[in-house]
């Protein structure tokens, strides 16, 4: 019982909640608001960028740092990571191969170094 | 007023809402959706693998693991919120990107309105709860062919279902199999790699490569403040980036400046 009253827990649940309640806003959306509701075009050109601009806010320092701080070098597993995981996408287009490969990369120099 | 002629003893309401077909017409127009989505399967089932494992090996608890997977449904919302839930950073900030991550459900969402409309509310609603991306593809192309098609939402519902069951199998086995994976291997790192192969094709034109590099620079400097809140300016930053140098090509494709 103490462990489910604990502010922590009870924090991390309100924010999986939060998440989970962007799902059902933004997918009945326009489906709940019926005929008369249109999106003004400049605001369906913004959402159409929104996916790339969050992504890349996420993902790319998280890739640039390692144990705390920005290492731009060889042994940022992360970044190599990285690196290898695209020149596969890049031509191949799979996500399996990908991630293989991206997780190669990265095992490789978490070993090395 | 006069009703319209008494309706035949098979429809047990008079209902004025476009037929949505015969119960074999919805059987095998839901059936075809399936078929459809089979060729997606392994991408999804390998990203269900690593969205499961990177749960629980980021540190989510085995409940908290499962409750978010099944309650999100969302995998890109979901690997990019979790460094933010397990770093303990303030709930609107995780909320906010949360939602820039599902933003483009918006545009499904309007996009789906329009042929989905006869379908009565509570069943509109969940069809809205099941959309993905490649099921969106996948309707959307096959209404294409065929606009006027009476079973065309058990049609999205097939390929919706497909979707959810396997989603959902594969990221509880993820979540399942985590707890046999040696944390010092990084598995987390599987879901910044999945993350990658959504990012590359969205930089290919020069809006989305726009919005990538300022977002990526901004959310980059910003590491450091308090809460993560240049995140959030970061996002905004990409998408004002992007619609400005959309608006620019649009403006110089229009013709020469008088």
């Amino acid at each position: 019982m103490s462990a489910a009253l604990d502010p922590q827990v009870l924090w991390t649940w309100a924010a999986i909640l939060g998440v989970a309640a962007t799902t059902v806003i933004t997918r009945c959306s326009f489906l709940a608001l019926g005929e008369r509701a249109k999106l003004p075009p400049v605001v369906e050109r913004g959402l159409r960028y929104a996916p790339a601009a969050a992504l890349a806010a996420l993902v790319v320092p998280d890739v640039l740092s390692w144990d705390g701080a920005t290492r731009l070098a060889l042994d940022n597993p992360k970044l190599v990571g990285a690196a290898v995981a695209i020149a596969v996408f890049l031509p191949t287009r799979s996500m399996l191969a990908t991630i293989a490969a991206g997780m190669a990369g990265y095992t490789v120099v978490r070993l090395w170094f | 007023m006069a009703t319209p002629a008494s309706p035949p003893m098979s429809m047990p309401s008079p209902d004025l809402r476009p037929s949505r077909g015969t119960a074999d017409e919805r059987r095998a127009a839901f059936r075809e959706g399936v078929r459809d989505y089979l060729p997606m399967l392994p991408a999804l089932i390998a990203w269900g693998l690593v969205t499961g494992v990177a749960l629980v090996q980021s540190g989510l608890t085995l409940a908290q693991a499962i409750g978010f997977s099944v309650t999100a449904f969302a995998a890109s919302a979901q690997l990019a919120t979790l460094p933010l839930i397990v770093g303990g950073v303030p709930l609107t900030v995780i909320v906010l990107t949360a939602l820039m991550m599902n933003l483009r459900f918006v545009i499904y969402s309007a996009a789906l309105k329009g042929s989905l409309q006869h379908v009565p509310f509570g069943r509109r609603m969940w069809y809205g709860y099941l959309t993905g991306d490649m099921g969106v593809v996948l309707y959307l192309k096959r209404m294409q062919r065929d606009p006027g098609w009476a079973a065309r939402d058990a049609y999205f519902h097939g390929v919706a279902t497909v979707n959810f069951a396997v989603w959902h199998v594969s990221s509880l086995a993820g979540i399942f199999a985590a707890a046999w994976i040696p944390r010092d291997w990084g598995l987390e790192f599987a879901g910044t790699v999945a993350l990658i192969a959504l990012l590359v094709p969205l930089c290919t034109r020069l809006p989305g490569a726009v919005a990538t590099a300022i977002a990526a620079t901004i959310g980059w400097a910003t590491l450091h403040w308090p809460a993560r809140l240049g995140l959030v300016v970061a996002i905004v930053a990409g998408i004002a980036a992007a619609v400005l140098v959309d608006r620019w090509r649009e403006r110089r494709a229009a013709g020469p400046r008088r």
